[in-house]
């Protein structure tokens, strides 16, 4: 007896989480709980009560309102009731209410519930604000700042938009969250970063940041999710027999991964699950919903290794630890400038030239200092064509030192700069373009060690 | 079964709208102006349309009744013109409400339309429609006062003539 189940009248499967509203209705009249008058009186109540909050909506000043308000509006006031039939045991129950209560009182019974959720919303939000990570990745600090999710908590409108969220979310979570808007979805978000927050505070933050460089030099500005890497890397560890705390996956742990788990998808799961468990006991993780969370999360760390062993990419998955801070520094030492009168010559000299040659063996033959370079090339006004011959006759160091000083920026950072400095940073951008790869690559390797005394 | 909801054409809020602006007639009948059956159906029409080509949505009786209200007394209204003067307001009326960026309430609306139309526009839809609401509504736009006038057209010369 203790196997029966209650039967259900109401396909749950039908339900949208985002519209549960219409799609209860539509239910409710499909499965006979509600009767065709019974929609039509809870229609006419919907039109009824849309009339009331679009008179509250204009203050009373205006009769008629614009279409798109008064949807916008008719969405938040169904939204609004939706939460409240959510809240209840099951959806048969919710389909009931339909029958018996008006759409006023489901309304108002919402709004309170909204409140609470958005208030409990708010708690969570500074709980996950105050166990954040310190760690440089900008979407990650912007999401959670206040120009980020803080924006939600002022400019929510839970009169007449409780269906929109609107907030700055950039960073992507580990398990994305689709089916809800409003505060549900703002809520489940803050929820789901405190957790992965809570997870990656067992680790040291500096050994988090070492991971990520392995991941990427420029983590800072790519769209990552943290706690995914931090995860896929301790339960690596775990596989390996090294210790998760550390997150060190050397070389030699990536042939052993590989070997390990190039296996079919279902033991690959498994192997996974073990690890997690083994991971939760030596980290002593407590909390349940913190292991429900990271338990949800496995099936895609497993999607990810079982797709690096097919493309040969573990260390993608399983990076190297990388301190910046440690790499070999190539010091460069600025010379003196030469005397002023004499520079004035030259820049004069470089102007009164009509051949290009003759302005690069002029350049060649008096400019001696990296200094004087940087100032010919602004003060100059040379053709891209010569600007791009300039940059052929220089070594790899002073290309890089070059980049160093005016290093490629986006679109919107390179509003801030000069129409000169704009011109030679496109131009170093052409520059490197034409090299080739291997080349490229050590300008590049001598820019990020480059440290200019 | 429609699951529209915001879309229900309610045959019964039409009905309630006639029925509202018949009883006008108790009123306008005092200025000769009376309304039949059928130019009211007529005037809901003109309202549903109207609401429809502004993208805007109305709810019970609406306006009709205050623009009718607001202008049976108007010198400019006659019995011969009274119906289709009343359809061209109420067809002003939503436009106007979208060009002012509902920045003014129906009732100051009204008002101005009623003040221009028996003022400046000494009766004329015209005026109203491509001169007063045009300005008042360019004016509200900008942010200045609803009956905000540039001096261009009369600038003085130095006699202080125009």
């Amino acid at each position: 007896m203790a196997n029966i189940d209650k039967r259900n009248i109401i396909d749950r499967t039908r339900l949208s989480g985002e519209n549960y509203f219409t799609t209860l209705l539509k239910q409710a009249c499909v499965s006979g709980i509600l009767t065709e008058n019974n929609l039509k009186k809870v229609q006419i109540q919907c039109v009824e009560f849309l009339a009331y909050k679009c008179e509250r909506y204009n203050s009373g000043d205006s009769s008629s309102i614009r279409v798109e308000i008064a949807e916008s509006i008719m969405k938040s006031n169904l939204y609004t009731i939706g939460i409240f039939l959510k809240s209840l045991s099951d959806d048969d129950s919710a389909a009931l209410q339909l029958k018996t209560q008006t759409i006023s009182d489901m309304y108002q019974k919402g709004r309170r519930i909204i409140d609470t959720k958005f208030k409990v919303t708010k708690h969570i939000y500074l709980m996950m604000r105050s166990n954040k990570i310190d760690n440089p990745n900008y979407t990650y600090n912007a999401t959670i700042g206040g120009s980020g999710i803080g924006i939600f908590f002022k400019t929510y409108n839970i009169d007449f938009e409780a269906h929109e969220s609107p907030a700055s979310i950039d960073y992507q979570i580990c398990n994305p969250i689709d089916n809800l808007v409003g505060v549900e979805f703002i809520q489940k978000y803050t929820e789901n970063l405190l957790y992965e927050n809570q997870f990656c505070r067992y680790f040291d933050s500096a050994t988090i940041h070492h991971l990520l460089c392995g991941f990427d030099d420029k983590y800072e500005d790519l769209l990552i999710n943290i706690f995914e890497q931090v995860l896929a890397t301790a339960l690596g560890c775990i596989i390996v027999g090294q210790d998760p705390i550390s997150l060190n996956i050397t070389r030699e742990d990536i042939c052993i991964l590989r070997s390990k788990l190039n296996i079919s998808v279902n033991e690959l799961a498994k192997t996974v699950r073990l690890a997690y468990n083994s991971l939760v006991n030596q980290l002593d993780i407590k909390r349940s919903s913190l292991k429900k969370y990271i338990e949800m999360s496995l099936s895609q760390v497993t999607i990810n290794i079982s797709n690096a062993v097919k493309l040969d990419t573990l260390p993608t998955v399983f990076p190297s630890l990388k301190n910046m801070d440690l790499l070999p520094k190539i010091r460069f030492f600025r010379q003196e400038k030469m005397e002023n009168n004499e520079y004035c010559k030259i820049i004069e000299e470089l102007l009164s030239c009509r051949l290009t040659s003759d302005k690069l063996a002029l350049i060649k033959e008096k400019i001696h200092t990296f200094g004087d370079l940087d100032d010919v090339l602004f003060d100059v006004e040379f053709s891209i064509a010569e600007v791009q011959m300039i940059f052929n006759m220089l070594d790899e160091v002073d290309s890089a030192a070059l980049i160093k000083r005016h290093p490629i920026k986006t679109d919107v950072m390179a509003e801030e700069l000069s129409e000169t400095e704009l011109n030679l940073c496109s131009c170093l951008q052409k520059h490197m373009e034409q090299l080739n790869y291997d080349k490229r690559k050590r300008i590049l390797e001598i820019v990020s060690r480059l440290v200019e005394e | 079964m429609a699951f529209e909801l915001i879309r229900i054409s309610s045959s019964l809020i039409q009905e309630q709208a006639v029925a509202e602006i018949e009883k006008c007639n108790y009123l306008t009948s005092r200025f000769g102006l009376v309304l039949s059956h059928n130019e009211a159906i007529e005037l809901v029409e003109t309202r549903s349309l109207s609401l429809k080509n502004n993208g805007r949505i109305e709810f019970g009786g609406g306006v009709i009744n205050i623009i009718i209200n607001e202008f049976c007394d108007s010198p400019y209204i006659t019995k011969f013109n009274y119906a289709g003067t009343i359809n061209e307001l109420m067809e002003m009326f939503y436009n106007y409400k979208n060009e002012t960026l509902d920045l003014m309430s129906d009732d100051d609306l009204i008002k101005f339309m009623k003040n221009s139309f028996d003022g400046t526009c000494q009766g004329s839809l015209e005026l109203l429609s491509d001169r007063e609401l045009a300005r008042m509504a360019r004016n509200l736009r900008h942010g200045y006062a609803p009956d905000y006038l540039e001096n261009e057209e009369f600038e003085e010369d130095e006699d202080g003539e125009y």
